[in-house]
């Protein structure tokens, strides 16, 4: 099927009316809750949203990453690191006073994402050369060991990158609403080209590669050059990710490359649902909102004031009792409903459906 | 510092003691793969509980560090069991990835319960060589070290003797190589995989034992040894014994030269390069089967 017509078609289809609905409702949400915490979950969500998106493009190729924090800060640096010298050199030609706005700083902040999404994405096609032949275990941990690897040189040329302290990246659009309304446009564009790959041809040969690979080469895809694709595309959008994340927390430290950042949108996806378009996103919604409110400092303070006596070697019970129901969670999850909540939302909503429906012949 | 022949020596030794660790943390993986066919990402955090408990048996009872080990050993296997039954058991012979996603969930549970019960300071266990070292010439070696590769030795050979010469081993090896006849043939396999992992576990009471005597550890002590170790399996091969202690040796070695000539920064990160070439040349490691 040729793409304009795969276009036009998702153009027409239900879930594209769905997706449109959605980003209308979220683009209109902060207007009635002006409460700047609840903006903040949400930026941070629809953030999330495209790095388990882009985790979960890759799993359905075949593919777990436990690495993925390396792409997520390879986009975060680059992008912060040439939005600083777009910058100054903006500085340079225009003076302080007659900086860009409007149009023009959201175009360069895009570009921005863009370039820092092109860079992580290239540094994906190197790796994904070492581990397209590669079988799970082996490429979970070379993409792993990447992830140290950046760590590492990030720190070692600190004057290029300020690893070792952080910085804060020069921001173009303000935060707040604006930034918001930039991450969901982002948020919507990068999970509709996903979706729209997945159900395109190549999405086909993805799938196939994931159900055996053998099996896949042996009726003519080229599943070397497939994966590497599907690694190339996930990194691309693990960058962009990684670039709104930097612009929106206004800081990035080698401290971006951590473990838990890699595990982050694998748990996100498995807590959602692995495989399925909204998978990801119910994870990272779910996540996300339980992280920042059990972080909170009035429910850290109670959490600890009840439980903090129960463990008195700990300063502060809150956070260490927040990150122990997730662990309990995820296993909850991955034991009683491996296919995540949305299997669970499907099952409920079927439920309701099958009672509202009266049994036997209807009768008037 | 200056590198002369004597640093590279004690560089070496060290190298060599650090690898001896890992050596038991990649064994216990290892034979929970064979025998499994399971990997256990959380299998670092067994050594992590491993050095909390040691640390807890000698300060609290007063007992040398090197019994209370055995003592932690016994008490880490019966939560490898409990563990076992409760998660992967339920998971097992699904789909891959939930292996890898229980292991996350553990992850969670066991650091944050350490940091709960334990507290954030980072500890140390003092064994009864604390601050005694070997002087050679110009260089000096604490006993320690010495001390911990003799008993990984031991701890191995009393491994391999398990495996090779006692009923339970043989059924062990059996279910390894196919657990359905193995089943055929009378083995309770499932009983097989309750010891398998609570042997596997315990091996990693031992390293986390050993670990907490010649470095300081905390409750997130555990995530960068099981990255090693698994390193080490794959450099060494999935399932080879002989593969795992020789990667073991080389990961500590490069690591601790890398550490002398780079900088503690690059310590892990040469490691992970060695490992990525090696998958480059060999997909299937160094001792690798074919098709593994």
């Amino acid at each position: 099927m040729p793409l304009q017509q795969q276009i036009t078609m998702f153009l027409r289809s239900k879930s594209f009316q769905l997706l449109v609905v959605c980003f209308a409702v979220l683009a209109l949400i902060p207007i009635f809750i002006t409460d700047s915490f609840f903006l903040f979950v949400f930026t941070l969500i629809f953030i999330f949203a495209i790095y388990a998106a882009s985790w979960n493009f890759l799993a359905n190729s075949g593919q777990g990453s436990l690495g993925h924090a390396a792409f997520l800060g390879i986009g975060g640096f680059s992008s912060a690191i040439i939005g600083g010298r777009i910058s100054n050199a903006l500085i340079g030609v225009l003076g302080v006073n007659s900086m860009p706005i409007g149009a023009l700083s959201v175009l360069i902040q895009v570009s921005v994402l863009l370039i820092g999404g092109l860079i992580s994405a290239g540094i994906g096609l190197l790796i994904g050369l070492a581990c397209v032949r590669l079988k799970a275990w082996y490429l979970a941990m070379v993409t792993f060991g990447f992830t140290v690897i950046a760590y590492s040189l990030s720190s070692q040329f600190d004057s290029f990158t300020n690893g070792i302290n952080g910085f804060a990246p020069t921001t173009f659009v303000p935060g707040g609403y604006s930034f918001y309304i930039l991450v969901i446009t982002f948020a919507a564009t990068s999970i509709a080209v996903m979706y729209l790959i997945m159900k395109s041809r190549m999405g086909l040969a993805f799938r196939a590669i994931h159900g055996n690979e053998a099996e896949a080469r042996m009726i003519g895809i080229n599943t070397a050059k497939y994966k590497l694709i599907a690694f190339v595309i996930s990194t691309f959008f693990a960058g962009i990710a990684g670039g709104l994340y930097v612009y929106f927390i206004r800081f990035v430290d080698n401290s971006i490359f951590s473990p838990a950042n890699s595990f982050l949108p694998l748990i996100m996806t498995v807590i959602g649902g692995l495989g399925t378009l909204s998978g990801p996103i119910i994870g990272a919604v779910f996540l996300t909102s339980i992280i920042q409110i059990l972080s909170l400092q009035s429910v850290t303070q109670s959490l600890s004031s009840t439980l903090g006596p129960l463990f008195p070697k700990v300063g502060y019970a809150g956070p260490p009792l927040t990150y122990l129901i997730i662990g309990v969670i995820l296993l909850i999850i991955v034991i009683f409903s491996p296919k995540g909540l949305t299997s669970l939302f499907r099952k409920f909503y079927n439920y309701i459906i099958t009672e509202d429906k009266p049994k036997g012949p209807k009768t008037k | 510092m200056d590198i002369t022949a004597g640093t590279i020596a004690l560089t070496l030794i060290w190298g060599v003691a650090i690898g001896c660790i890992y050596m038991l943390l990649a064994s216990g993986l290892n034979i929970i793969f064979g025998v499994m066919k399971l990997v256990n990402f959380a299998h670092g955090q067994f050594l992590m509980i491993g050095a909390y408990l040691t640390w807890t048996i000698s300060v609290a009872a007063g007992l040398n560090a090197y019994v209370a080990i055995l003592v932690s050993m016994i008490a880490v296997a019966g939560l490898g069991v409990v563990i076992e039954r409760l998660t992967f058991r339920r998971v097992l012979g699904g789909e891959k990835l939930n292996e890898i996603f229980v292991s996350l969930g553990l992850i969670y549970i066991f650091e944050n319960a350490a940091l709960l019960i334990w507290g954030d300071q980072s500890q140390q266990i003092k064994s009864p060589f604390y601050d005694m070292s070997l002087k050679l010439s110009t260089i000096s070696i604490t006993y320690d070290r010495i001390v911990a590769v003799f008993v990984v030795i031991a701890v191995l050979v009393g491994f391999g003797l398990l495996l090779y010469k006692t009923r339970i081993g043989l059924a062990m090896r059996a279910t390894s190589q196919i657990n359905k006849t193995a089943s055929l043939m009378g083995i309770n396999v499932e009983r097989i995989y309750m010891i398998t992992f609570a042997l596997g576990s315990a091996l990693a009471a031992a390293a986390g034992g050993l670990y907490g005597i010649i470095f300081s550890f905390n409750s997130q002590s555990g995530s960068m040894p099981t990255i090693i170790a698994f390193a080490i399996i794959i450099l060494g091969g999935l399932g080879s014994i002989r593969g795992a202690i020789v990667g073991a040796l080389l990961y500590g070695i490069t690591e601790q030269l890398a550490t002398l000539f780079f900088g503690g920064i690059w310590s892990s990160a040469v490691a992970f390069v060695l490992l990525i070439v090696v998958l480059i040349i060999k997909p299937n490691g160094l001792f690798g089967e074919k098709g593994e």
